[in-house]
């Protein structure tokens, strides 16, 4: 049990758009956050070991040009291969949103293995619309899942803010593997369903799921449950003046929104664990 | 080692659960478009690797850089069209297009730094450009390749080839970037006869009146001047064409404002008037704003800087900018919008010591996107426009990172010679840096070394600033388009940022207009006296002479100044961050504007004549009313069908198919958005943002346009939209004690001459525009704190020129003391709805008249336009108004703009879903037509919950208030004229009048 604050490494650099609110949610929820360049990783001035949670925020990191996430997975892939298996074998969380979550596909280390492998198994491409679109979603969460960032999160609502966000897999055997092993964290529903009741594989229709992607899937982890990945943003709901419906009732006295808590639980894992 | 080229291909795989979106967004468009079916449209991305890597090489590892292979095919030294097991029928069409050589290749830009990764042994020379391959099948009859290649390509600044079935496919090659032609610095002869002068400047796109060759020429004949050049080695009695070059850029009228400058004679026909006016920008703007300066401490820079700048809170300032790029625009709507966008970052990042971009807003003015009228010849289609420069300012912004807030996009025939494309930009700096310098004073000294940061300089963008002097004509040059690189300008803001915390920058300012000449000319004028070294500046291309070196306006690159002691700190952060740094240039005390490229000097300028050498314009001004035929609307009218109508109109219908193509909520601090009400669907009035990660404490931003009221008075159109803009942010409850505003204003040529006739007119529209601004702005105490002026927005010449109206764009920012206290225009069940404000029988140039005018069913648009003839009397209702919001017993306010009430009403019911019932018979002297469907300004409808009536009304006393009505849950809205039912529309029919006719996806989601 650690007693001083978890130290986030929130990565920036090269087209990382969402670095700052990242940073400063991980804050809100009681850990230290520093932004760290890539660079900084890559040449060996900084050490990941370092930090107890990694986060790769959203952005377009190069422009998102060859499919997004690709070029920065690639300088993670090749040149911080040695720092992220060691930060994975030290039981750390990782999270990656939007681009960040791309990254981590490219990358391999989702939906992944125990131990990395750095292989790529799946992929978020064009969203059938062929737009980029800022919209907000409805996310419900397996609670089954292994994923140390949901425990006790059953819905909530953010935005989405993607071109390139339908999950897919080569084949649907390697599908039903993940959902077996409650890897599909979670997923896209209809606001309209009863809270818990909203998961389905059912193809949902745009805009509920704004992407086309496979199963409705928003998010994945690793088998671990320690790498979480999801193209919604949920620090884009840190607070509750920043939820579309928040004129509709009384001004609400409470700040905090309900994104808080995924950044919460990996604050206390790591409090708790490392 | 010799390079080799390598080609790679990739396309997307297709079935199970595969498909080519790049090829499906294609054939939509062209159904949404041009109503062409077409059977199925794929997709190739192509690479072409010049390097020292080998094809086996490439295709060892082409699934680890170019092609993800979950998704895709990819292919190495082959055409996937050749392929039968991808490509099993032949296609009917094939286009493929490329950049031509030297235009901006984001993704070959991209590819060649993850090959690097992959291959570090590629070569210092390697370089990668991409291509784009569209293959076709099922074209129907009467669809030419030709044709189709048009739509899907820019000639200016891509190439294009295409197949038929049958014939060999298109196999672009790796061109290539052509070396310059390097001229030696030439002088020029001034001593020549007036005509010959004129030419000179004409030939040369110099953009410099007689007067001015004059002035010029003049200072070539001072003896001292004459001394001071033979002892430099420069010829004595001439300019260099480095120093002409270098005067045009920074005397255009794009850099140096001559016509707001101007000395004017101003005569008014309709009252007698004859004055005298010294420059209409230092009396109606510079004027009003040091006075309001006095009285206030939060004005912290005005008009000097790149942005004017606000103090926020005691930790906290905020600058905003404004910028229009309307030329580049129209000859290259996605080149031209993005390089606007991040060109207008750039003044942000270029202000005091650095400031970060926290939002954008974008307005744009196009043609009928409908338009089927004649198209004069190298002009867009206004479909076409609409979507390139979406495009440009969507990639620019979203990849950025830098939310857009708040926006319009306003329509008219005459926006299609010259599309305006306004974009502007927040930027938000810690009032000390940590070494406890104010961030909002540059503080150069001489010595100083000056870095250009970021792009390299290339042929692109030779002569923006003086072709945007001048009107758009079929010879037009390419060399004015630049595509902009967002991913560039990011990792260099990222960097400037870090210096900035760090102390390590003392002056900067960005490279936009005139490129180097006008960036360190500026900035020298702090120490009086710069030296530049042309010959240390990276290139894209060798080849380039000293001129276009110097006045090349390159995107993405600013220019730094640091203390030689900082040196070290500041070339290591570009190095972490992969940003190029090259110090080009020191700082002097010299009083000269030195130029040397290697050994030689090639200009030598006094910074005096540089800058303050330019001869004030005289011009005439004489304003006569313009006669309109009147709005005579029918007598008997269905007022239902008519709102059906107007909400379709495309000034009015939802813009949100392409307003939620921007990132609009990036930061984490937007708490009123583009879209509100239950689905989200409904207009937002003005951005509202809590850019402090925890806090509460906001900013609103807002916007003010009404172009077409300038075909009555062009004065009236500035006060509305003046007044617009404050409504839009007394709607989110912003704190009216500290709000200032931007002037932009885009007008057509108001200069008499005889491609000009009516200049006089035009120029007494411009004064009356002014005149009207201060005394608002004013008024409603709201200083203009930084403004900007495009003059030459014409297209063409003789009978067959199109002007735009003129028209002010007046942009807002202000505090926000708690966003949770705020509005959005949705109506709530359970409200009852008030306006503040009155109506009054303002119809002229209304929404309404130009519609009914169009359609036949009126002589015009003629008649009373809306004014604002008590101003105080609006400010006072408004602060009652935004205190009754700040107490949060308000939670729902709309603003009245176009379609007046009744299109005001049927939006509050489309945010809220709900349907309501309201009563237009109130106080005035408005007919029916006037309370329904006039624009009076100073008018905002609230919703009311029962609860709070009491303690709202008490608020609202003394203040110009009344009762319409209650919301209801109907689901219809029914408008009564006393005991007339007037309008009865259910909110589903008004959903779709309002969301249907924007749209243009090709109705598939």
């Amino acid at each position: 049990m650690m007693t001083q604050k978890p130290k986030v490494a929130v990565l920036f650099g090269f087209g990382i758009n969402c670095d700052r609110e990242t940073a400063a949610v991980f804050e809100l929820a009681g850990a230290e956050s520093e932004r760290v360049h890539v660079n900084l990783f890559v040449n060996g001035e900084r050490d990941l070991s370092d930090f107890h949670i990694l986060a790769v925020p959203g952005g377009f990191s190069f422009g998102d040009h060859l499919g997004s996430g690709r070029l920065l997975g690639n300088r993670m892939r090749f040149a911080m291969r040695e720092q992220l298996s060691a930060f994975v074998a030290a039981g750390k969380p990782i999270i990656g949103i939007c681009n960040g979550f791309q990254v981590l596909v490219k990358t391999g280390l989702l939906p992944g293995r125990e131990v990395p492998d750095f292989e790529q198994r799946a992929s978020l491409t064009l969203n059938n619309s062929g737009r980029y679109e800022d919209r907000w979603v409805t996310l419900e969460f397996d609670p089954d899942s292994p994923c140390i960032w949901t425990k006790g999160i059953t819905r909530i609502e953010c935005p989405v803010r993607h071109g390139e966000g339908r999950f897919v897999m080569p084949s649907t055997t390697d599908l039903d593997e993940l959902n077996e092993n409650n890897q599909i964290v979670t997923r896209y529903v209809d606001p309209e369903t009863e809270p818990g009741k909203g998961i389905t594989d059912e193809e949902l229709p745009f805009p509920i799921c704004p992407n086309g992607s496979i199963r409705n899937i928003a998010g994945i982890c690793d088998p671990t449950g320690l790498v979480f990945g999801l193209m919604p943003h949920p620090e884009a709901a840190y607070a509750t003046f920043l939820h579309p419906h928040h004129t509709r009732g009384e001004v609400s006295e409470e700040i905090l929104g309900e994104g808080m808590q995924i950044f919460r639980n990996a604050v206390e894992y790591a409090q708790a664990n490392l | 080692m010799s390079s080799i080229v390598v080609r790679v291909e990739t396309t997307p795989k297709i079935g199970d659960g595969m498909k080519d979106v790049r090829g499906d967004s294609v054939k939509r468009q062209l159904a949404a478009d041009h109503n062409i079916e077409i059977g199925s449209v794929r997709s190739i991305v192509g690479f072409l690797i010049s390097s020292e890597i080998s094809a086996d090489e490439v295709d060892s590892r082409v699934d680890d850089v170019f092609a993800d292979p979950i998704i895709e095919e990819s292919a190495t030294d082959s055409l996937h069209l050749e392929n039968k097991e991808l490509f099993s029928q032949e296609p009917d069409m094939v286009v493929t297009i490329g950049f031509k050589p030297g235009v901006t290749d984001n993704p070959g830009k991209a590819a060649l730094d993850g090959f690097r990764t992959i291959f570090p042994d590629a070569g210092s020379d390697a370089n990668v450009s991409t291509y784009l391959t569209y293959v076709f099948e099922g074209v129907p009859e009467g669809v030419k390749v030709d044709w189709l290649a048009k739509q899907l390509h820019n000639g200016l600044i891509e190439r294009v080839l295409y197949s038929l079935k049958g014939e060999e496919f298109p196999l672009i090659e790796y061109t290539p970037i052509a070396p310059s032609n390097y001229a030696p610095p030439a002088v020029i002869d001034l001593e020549v006869t007036d005509e010959e002068l004129v030419k000179l400047s004409e030939e040369g796109l110099l953009a410099l009146n007689l007067e001015e060759m004059q002035t010029i020429q003049a200072h070539y004949r001072d003896p001292e001047i004459q001394a001071s050049r033979a002892a430099l080695g420069l010829p004595e009695n001439a300019p260099t064409d480095v120093e002409l070059e270098c005067l045009a850029q920074t005397w255009s009228e794009h850099c140096k404002h001559k016509i707001f400058a101007a000395h004017i004679h101003h005569i008014d026909t309709e009252t007698g008037e004859d004055t005298e006016i010294d420059s209409l920008f230092k009396t109606h703007i510079m004027k009003p704003t040091l006075e309001m300066k006095e009285e206030v401490d939060w004005l912290l820079s005005v008009f000097h800087d790149n942005s004017g700048v606000i103090a926020w809170d005691d930790e906290w300032s905020m600058c905003m900018k404004a910028e229009t790029h309307n030329s580049p625009s129209a000859l290259d709507p996605y080149g031209g919008a993005m390089t606007g966008i991040v060109g207008v970052n750039r003044d942000i990042l270029g202000t005091g010591l650095g400031a970060r971009p926290i939002a954008n807003t974008d307005v744009f003015c196009f043609g009928p996107p409908d338009w089927e009228g004649d198209l004069p010849e190298n002009l867009f289609h206004p479909s076409r426009v609409l979507r390139g420069v979406h495009a440009g300012v969507r990639v620019g912004g979203n990849e950025s990172g830098i939310p857009t807030v708040n926006g319009a996009i306003v329509f008219d025939d005459r926006y299609i010679g010259k599309p305006l494309v306004y974009c502007g930009t927040i930027g938000m700096m810690p009032r000390r840096l940590p070494d406890g310098r104010e961030s909002h004073v540059k503080n150069p000294e001489a010595g100083d070394r000056v870095y250009m940061v970021g792009g390299r300089v290339g042929y692109d963008g030779i002569h923006g600033a003086t072709f945007s002097s001048l009107e758009l004509t079929e010879e037009s040059p390419s060399s004015a388009v630049q595509i902009g690189d967002p991913i560039t300008q990011k990792k260099m803001l990222d960097m400037i940022l870090e210096a900035r915390d760090a102390g390590l920058i003392t002056c900067i300012t960005d490279n936009g207009a005139g490129g180097l000449s006008s960036s360190i000319g500026e900035m020298a004028e702090y120490t009086n006296g710069c030296k530049i070294d042309l010959g240390k500046v990276p290139l894209k291309q060798e080849g380039l002479s000293s001129w276009e070196i110097l006045v090349s306006e390159s995107q993405e690159r600013m220019t730094v100044a640091v203390r030689e002691s900082d040196v070290p700190a500041f070339e290591a952060l570009a190095n972490l961050h992969e940003v190029e740094a090259t110090w080009v240039a020191d700082f002097t005390n010299t009083g000269q504007f030195h130029v040397v490229h290697g050994e030689d000097t090639v200009a030598n300028l006094p910074i005096e004549f540089l800058h303050d050498g330019v001869p004030q314009l005289r011009l005439e001004s004489e304003w006569k009313p313009p006669q309109n035929p009147e709005f005579n609307p029918p007598a008997e009218a269905d007022h239902s069908s008519l709102l059906l109508r107007m909400l379709a109109r495309p000034n009015i219908a939802s813009k949100e198919t392409w307003v939620r193509q921007y990132d609009h909520e990036v930061i984490a601090q937007t708490a009123v958005k583009p879209f509100v009400g239950l689905e989200r669907d409904g207009p937002g009035d003005a951005g509202l943002l809590a850019p402090v990660h925890g806090s509460t404490h906001g900013l609103v931003v807002s916007n003010g346009i009404s172009p077409r009221y300038s075909d009555i008075d062009a004065g009236a159109m500035a006060a509305a939209a003046v007044d617009e803009a404050v409504r839009n942010a007394v709607c989110t409850g912003v704190d009216l004690s500290k709000i200032a505003g931007l002037d932009n204003f885009c007008w057509p040529d108001p200069i008499e001459s005889k491609k000009t006739p009516d200049g006089k007119f035009k120029l007494a529209q411009l004064v009356r525009a002014n005149r009207e601004l201060e005394r608002i702005c004013r008024a409603y105490f709201v200083p203009c704190i930084s403004g900007k002026d495009s003059m030459k927005n014409d297209y063409g010449t003789g009978e067959n020129k199109i002007s735009i109206p003129p028209t002010l764009l007046f942009s807002l920012f202000g505090n926000h003391h708690d966003v949770r206290y705020t509005t959005t225009s949705d109506l709530k069940p359970g409200e009852s709805l008030y306006l503040v404000g009155e109506s009054k029988q303002e119809l002229g140039a209304s929404e309404i008249s130009y519609m009914l005018s169009e359609s036949g069913e009126s002589d015009g648009i003629g008649g009373e336009v809306p004014r604002l003839p008590n101003p105080e009397k609006n400010l006072e209702s408004y602060k009652a108004l935004t205190k009754a919001i700040q107490s949060g017993i308000v939670r729902t306010a709309h603003d009245c703009s176009e379609g007046g009430i009744a299109v005001a009403i049927a939006e509050m019911c489309i945010g809220g879903r709900c349907g309501a019932a309201i009563d237009v018979d109130g106080p005035g002297e408005a007919d029916l037509w006037g309370r329904l469907w006039g624009e009076s300004l100073g008018r905002i409808l609230v919703g009311v919950k029962q609860g709070n009536r009491e303690e709202f009304l008490a608020t609202m006393k003394g203040h110009s208030l009344t009762y319409m009505g209650e919301v209801t849950d109907s689901g219809t809205l029914s408008v009564w004229d006393g005991d007339d039912l007037i309008i009865e529309s259910s909110v589903q029919d008004m959903v779709s009048a309002w969301k249907g006719s924007l749209d243009m996806t090709g109705g598939v989601q």
